[in-house]
């Protein structure tokens, strides 16, 4: 069962984010957006950790972990963003919606893989 | 040349050598660069990628001014867009010319002075001031992402250039808006298909032939990476942007290879070669900024976080 889950529109930085914490032995699976991804974590309760977008369509990031902790009543699970936002406003509304920490992109796995392996318990 | 400053490139249509020596010294003085081209293949060469800023026109090429005028024609039913500066004999003004040179010109010089051209040249191609921070910054900011996106490859900029022309480089762009309190328009990141594919495919020897999907990806992303880090170093106050939310339609014309932005803007063109250092195979990223929807340079800003609170991009920061 999945424990983290992998939220961007961007097919390329869902296989390389993906692939890299399969690589580290950890059960991965994604959604493409938003509304996707709060339907993929009512689908996958042993989900532990989210990494998500912030600029998608459908539904945007922040909104999607409002959501996840509104109404699928969802405090428990970690959320981490992966974005090209920086913005200090965003950041506070992130912390508001109970994301525990922020990449700013591009990826690099090596200097994160520790901190989400702890988070995905 | 002036360091660091855009440049632009001029077609110069001149069968005097010693105007066109003039004309080359001009160019070196005023961040020009001046193309020739043989009659024959003027047409062609036109409907090819070069990027033109204007075309320096002489009253009497192919011969005379009946054959200039054709010519001149030629040009402004395939290139409307491209400013035509008209060198003339003796006459500064556009009297005495014949009605078909008189409307495709946009302006009219003399060879004794070349301080008009100078005025035309700010006019024509020059027209908008980029501040010299945004230049280095956008060719800084997406040399590094084209350098996170593509590891292990080697990533050039050319000089950038100022482009009046609307042929779509390539086969596949995006399109993004900008939106900032000083400045609102548009970025492309255009690039040729099969070469992109060539050099994902190069990136992953052992995985199965990239196709369009895996490029539109890619694009998509280093669409991304570079609007986001435009964004968070020059977005001004986000309450003035709410003032101004007009918007215009793009038109897009596969079959003529055109994009228009709604009117006749200059384009801030820079061009990106990455090269595979094994096989020697490249591809060009060709990007774009069109400012068409406000453009106030004035009021540019650059954002500078304070060192204690900046966390490396790629890091992790913890709440």
């Amino acid at each position: 069962m999945a424990k983290i889950l992998v939220v961007d529109d961007s097919s390329t930085v869902r296989d390389e984010v993906a692939g890299f914490l399969r690589n580290h032995g950890l059960d991965v699976a994604t959604a493409n957006d938003g509304k996707d991804g709060l339907a993929k974590l009512k689908a996958t309760p042993g989900v532990r950790l989210v990494i998500s977008d912030v600029n998608m369509p459908n539904m945007d990031g922040l909104t999607m972990v409002e959501k996840i902790r509104g109404e699928l009543g969802n405090a428990s699970v970690n959320v981490v963003m992966l974005t090209t936002e920086s913005s200090p406003a965003m950041k506070e509304r992130g912390k508001a919606a109970g994301v525990k920490g922020w990449i700013v992109k591009p990826f690099k796995g090596d200097a994160v893989i520790e901190a989400f392996k702890k988070l995905a318990g | 040349m002036t360091e660091g400053k855009p440049v632009s490139k001029v077609l110069v249509l001149d069968d005097s050598p010693a105007h066109v020596e003039a004309i080359k010294r001009f160019c070196d003085d005023h961040n020009l660069i001046g193309l020739k081209v043989r009659r024959n293949r003027l047409l062609n060469v036109l409907r090819s990628n070069i990027d033109l800023g204007a075309i320096l026109l002489a009253e009497d090429y192919g011969g005379s001014v009946e054959e200039s005028a054709i010519v001149a024609t030629q040009i402004d039913a395939l290139r409307p867009e491209l400013p035509i500066i008209l060198r003339r004999s003796s006459e500064p003004s556009s009297d005495g010319l014949p009605d078909a040179l008189a409307r495709a010109a946009c302006a009219t010089y003399v060879a004794d002075d070349m301080t008009p051209l100078r005025r035309m040249i700010d006019e024509y191609i020059f027209s908008l001031d980029y501040p010299n921070a945004l230049v280095r910054g956008i060719a800084e900011i997406t040399e590094a992402r084209l350098d996170a996106l593509f590891p292990g490859m080697t990533v050039r900029c050319e000089t950038p250039c100022i482009v009046r022309d609307q042929i779509i480089f390539g086969e596949v762009f995006s399109l993004i808006a900008l939106e900032s309190a000083w400045c609102r328009g548009y970025m492309l990141l255009q690039t040729s298909e099969q070469s992109m594919l060539n050099l994902i495919g190069e990136m992953e020897p052992d995985g199965a032939p990239p196709d369009f999907r895996e490029l539109n990806g890619m694009l998509g992303e280093l669409t991304n990476l570079v609007w986001g880090a435009f964004k968070n170093r020059y977005l001004g106050d986000a309450e003035a942007l709410a003032r101004h939310p007009v918007q215009v339609p793009l038109i897009v014309n596969h079959k003529q290879k055109t994009i228009s932005f709604g009117g006749e803007y200059p384009q801030l063109c820079f061009k990106y070669w990455v090269t595979n250092p094994e096989s020697g195979k490249s591809v060009c990223v060709d990007q774009r900024f069109v400012f068409s929807l406000s453009w106030s340079p004035a009021d540019f800003t650059e954002s500078e976080q304070d060192v204690g609170t900046m966390v490396e991009s790629g890091e992790l920061e913890l709440f």
